[in-house]
C-alpha cells in the first residue's frame, strides 16, 4: 500500500518536475487577487485597504490550494483520454493506493505552490511568528488534502478533458466563493453564512485565517473534523471508481456520471 | 536474448476462457467465447473494429469486468485474483503508455517501482532490456524525441522490465511502418522463444502469420480457431503452379497420385489443401526435372471474408472503436 503510493506519487513528481515553470506562472492569479483586486476592493470597504488586504491573505492562499489541487487532478483526465492511466490501473497495486497517491501527489503540488506565496504575507502587514507560521502550514497542509481529494473525486468521474473544467468551474468556483475566502464570513448575510456550513472549502479557509490571524468563525476542532470526513468520504469515492478500471470509459467520450 | 527462459507450468493454460460474455447495456459485444492459449504460444485474435478485440484483450488486463464467464490467466481469475494476474503479465497498449517527457530509462525504472522491483534489480533490467533491444543510446532522451519504432520498442521494454511469463500486445505496431514492425516482431519471437506465451491482437496480415494459432473474432463470437496456415487451408486449398523440362509426364505422374493438375499456360497448376506441405514431397520424387515451382496461398483475409462476408481491415480505421456509449451495466 504504502510503496503503491510512493510509486503514484514520485511518477506525479517527476512529471510536474518537468513543469515547474508552472510554480512561477501559479504565482501571477494569487498575486493579483491579493494586490490588484484586493488593494481595490479593500479600498472601497469599511475595513480600508491594507486591513482587507491582510484579512484575504489566507483566502488567497486557499485560492492558490485549491486550484492548484484541481488542475493537477486534471491529469487524471487527460492521462485517462490518452491510454496512459491504463498503465497505471494494470499495475499491482490496491486501488486505494492508486486513489491516495494521486491525492496525495496533487497536495504536494499545491502546498509547495502555498508555500511559495506564503512569504508574500508580510507584505500585507502579517507577522509570521514561529508558532503561527506552524499553526498554519498544518492547515495548509489540511487544505491541501482537502482540495486535492476534491479534485481526485471529480476528475475520476470524467474522461474528457474539454467538460472537466466546465463542471469544476460550476463546482469549484461556487464553493470558493461561499468560502468566506474574500469577506469575513461573520459580516456576510446569513443565507450565505448558512449555507457556508456545507462548504469544505469555508472549513479550510477559516483554518487557514484563524492560523495566521487568529479569528476563527468556526471552531478549529469543527474544521478539522469536517475536512477528515470531507476526505475520507471523497477518497472512498476515487477508490470506488478506479476499482471499475476501464469500464469507466463505457461512458464515451464526453461521459461524465454521478452515480458512480 | 532478453531474459533468460521463463519457468512455466505446462499444464496450466496460459489463457483459459469459458463461456465469456460481456455486455454494454443493450449491446452484446461478447457472446460466448471459449479458448485456451497453451503455455509458451504465440496467439493471434484477428477481428475487424467493433468485432469484441479490444474488449476480450481489456477483460484479460483486469481493466473490465466480464458480464458472465470466467476468464483465467496463468491459471488466475482475472476478477477474483487482478492482483496476481497483473504481477503475471506485460502489457503493450495500443495507445503509448511511456511518458514521453521522460528518459526511456526514467520510465523503465518507474515501471519497476509501480510493480515494486527492488531498485537495484530495476536499474539492472532496464539497462539489460535496453541495450537488447538496441536502446542504450537513446536511453537517456526524453521519449518523445525518439522514433516510431524505437518508441513502440520501448514500451516492450516497459512491459517486460518485470520479467513476465505472458506478453499481452493490442495492436502494438499500429502506425508503424513495415520496417518497424519488422524488427518489432522480430523481438517479439525472441520473447516466446524464452517461453513466455504472447497473446496479441492486430490488425495486419502478415503480423498474423507469426503467430502459432490465430483467433478470427466476429460480431463477439470466435468464428474460426486455428494455425494460420490450416486456417488458409480451410478455404479449398492453396495453389501450387510448376513449369517442368516435360509438362505431359508430370501431369501423367501427379494425377496417378491423386493430384487433379490443369494447364495453366506456361506449365501446370494444382489445387491442394495445404501446398506449403504438398510441394517438398512433389518436388523430390517428381521424376522431371522442375524449372520452376510457386505456391499461392489465400490470405487470411480471404478466410475472414470466406467466413463472415466481410473484409478484416473494412473501415480502415487506425482506432478500434470505442465500445458503445451505452448505459453501465
Amino acid at each position: 500500500m504504502i510503496r503503491g503510493i510512493y510509486a503514484v506519487v514520485v511518477l506525479d513528481l517527476k512529471r510536474a518536475w518537468l513543469d515547474r515553470a508552472r510554480l512561477l506562472t501559479g504565482l501571477a492569479q494569487p498575486l493579483l487577487y491579493l494586490f490588484v483586486l484586493g488593494a481595490g476592493l479593500g479600498g472601497s470597504s469599511r475595513m480600508g485597504g491594507p486591513a482587507y488586504q491582510r484579512s484575504i491573505f489566507p483566502g488567497v492562499m486557499g485560492l492558490t490550494l485549491l486550484f492548484t489541487a484541481v488542475f493537477m487532478a486534471i491529469s487524471i483526465v487527460f492521462d485517462r483520454q490518452i491510454g496512459f492511466f491504463k498503465a497505471v490501473l494494470v499495475a499491482p497495486l490496491p486501488r486505494a493506493a492508486i486513489a491516495f497517491g494521486k491525492i496525495t501527489s496533487g497536495a504536494i503540488q499545491a502546498f509547495i505552490q502555498g508555500l511559495i506565496l506564503l512569504p508574500f504575507a508580510p507584505l500585507v502587514g502579517i507577522h509570521l511568528g514561529l508558532t503561527s507560521t506552524a499553526a498554519m502550514l498544518a492547515a495548509m497542509a489540511f487544505a491541501a488534502m482537502t482540495f486535492s481529494a476534491i479534485g481526485v473525486a471529480v476528475a475520476s468521474r470524467f474522461t474528457s478533458t474539454t467538460v472537466f473544467p466546465i463542471v469544476s468551474n460550476t463546482i469549484i468556483l461556487p464553493m470558493y466563493f461561499l468560502s468566506g475566502a474574500l469577506y469575513p464570513l461573520g459580516m456576510a448575510p446569513r443565507v450565505m453564512q448558512i449555507a457556508a456550513h456545507f462548504d469544505p472549502v469555508a472549513y479550510a479557509v477559516d483554518l487557514m485565517r484563524g492560523a495566521l490571524l487568529g479569528n476563527f468563525f468556526f471552531p478549529p476542532w469543527l474544521s478539522l473534523a469536517v475536512l477528515i470526513a470531507v476526505n475520507s468520504l471523497l477518497t472512498w469515492l476515487a477508490v470506488r471508481v478506479f476499482k471499475r478500471g476501464e469500464d469507466d470509459s463505457v461512458l464515451g467520450a464526453n461521459g461524465f456520471r454521478w452515480r458512480r | 536474448m532478453p531474459p533468460a527462459a521463463v519457468s512455466i507450468d505446462p499444464t496450466i493454460p496460459a489463457v483459459e476462457l469459458r463461456g465469456l460474455v460481456k455486455n454494454y447495456g443493450q449491446v452484446e459485444a461478447l457472446k460466448g467465447i471459449d479458448l485456451t492459449v497453451k503455455p509458451g504460444e504465440i496467439f493471434g485474435l484477428l477481428g475487424p473494429n467493433g468485432a469484441g478485440k479490444t474488449t476480450l484483450f481489456s477483460i484479460l488486463a483486469t481493466l473490465r469486468t466480464p458480464t458472465a464467464g470466467v476468464a483465467r490467466v496463468l491459471g488466475h481469475d482475472v476478477t477474483v485474483e487482478r492482483d496476481a494476474v497483473r504481477r503475471a503479465m506485460g502489457i503493450v497498449f495500443q495507445e503509448p503508455a511511456i511518458e514521453q517527457r521522460l528518459t526511456g530509462r526514467d520510465n523503465l525504472l518507474l515501471m519497476g517501482l509501480f510493480y515494486c522491483l527492488p531498485a537495484a534489480r530495476a536499474r539492472q533490467r532496464a539497462a539489460e532490456l535496453l541495450d537488447h533491444l538496441g536502446l542504450a543510446e537513446a536511453a537517456d532522451r526524453p521519449a518523445r524525441t525518439l522514433s516510431g519504432g524505437q518508441r513502440r520498442k520501448l514500451e516492450l521494454a516497459r512491459a517486460l522490465v518485470t520479467d513476465p511469463s505472458i506478453l499481452f500486445l493490442d495492436e502494438a505496431t499500429l502506425g508503424l511502418d513495415v520496417d518497424a514492425r519488422r524488427v518489432f516482431w522480430n523481438e517479439v519471437r525472441a520473447i516466446a522463444a524464452a517461453g513466455r506465451t504472447v497473446f496479441f491482437t492486430t490488425h495486419y496480415m502478415e503480423e498474423a502469420e507469426i503467430a502459432d494459432r490465430i483467433a478470427l473474432i466476429d460480431a463477439g463470437r470466435i468464428v474460426a480457431l486455428d494455425t494460420p496456415r490450416a486456417l488458409k487451408a480451410r478455404i479449398g486449398g492453396g495453389v501450387i503452379r510448376l513449369q517442368t523440362e516435360d509438362d505431359g509426364q508430370a501431369r501423367t505422374w501427379l494425377t496417378e497420385r491423386g493430384f487433379a493438375p490443369t494447364d495453366a499456360k506456361p506449365g501446370l497448376m494444382l489445387v491442394h489443401a495445404d501446398p506449403a506441405a504438398a510441394l517438398p514431397d512433389i518436388l523430390r520424387h517428381l521424376p522431371v526435372k522442375v524449372l520452376r515451382a510457386e505456391v499461392h496461398q489465400p490470405s487470411l483475409e480471404d478466410v475472414f471474408l470466406g467466413l463472415t462476408g466481410k473484409g478484416l481491415e473494412g473501415e480502415g480505421g487506425a482506432t478500434p472503436p470505442r465500445p458503445p456509449g451505452g448505459r453501465r451495466p
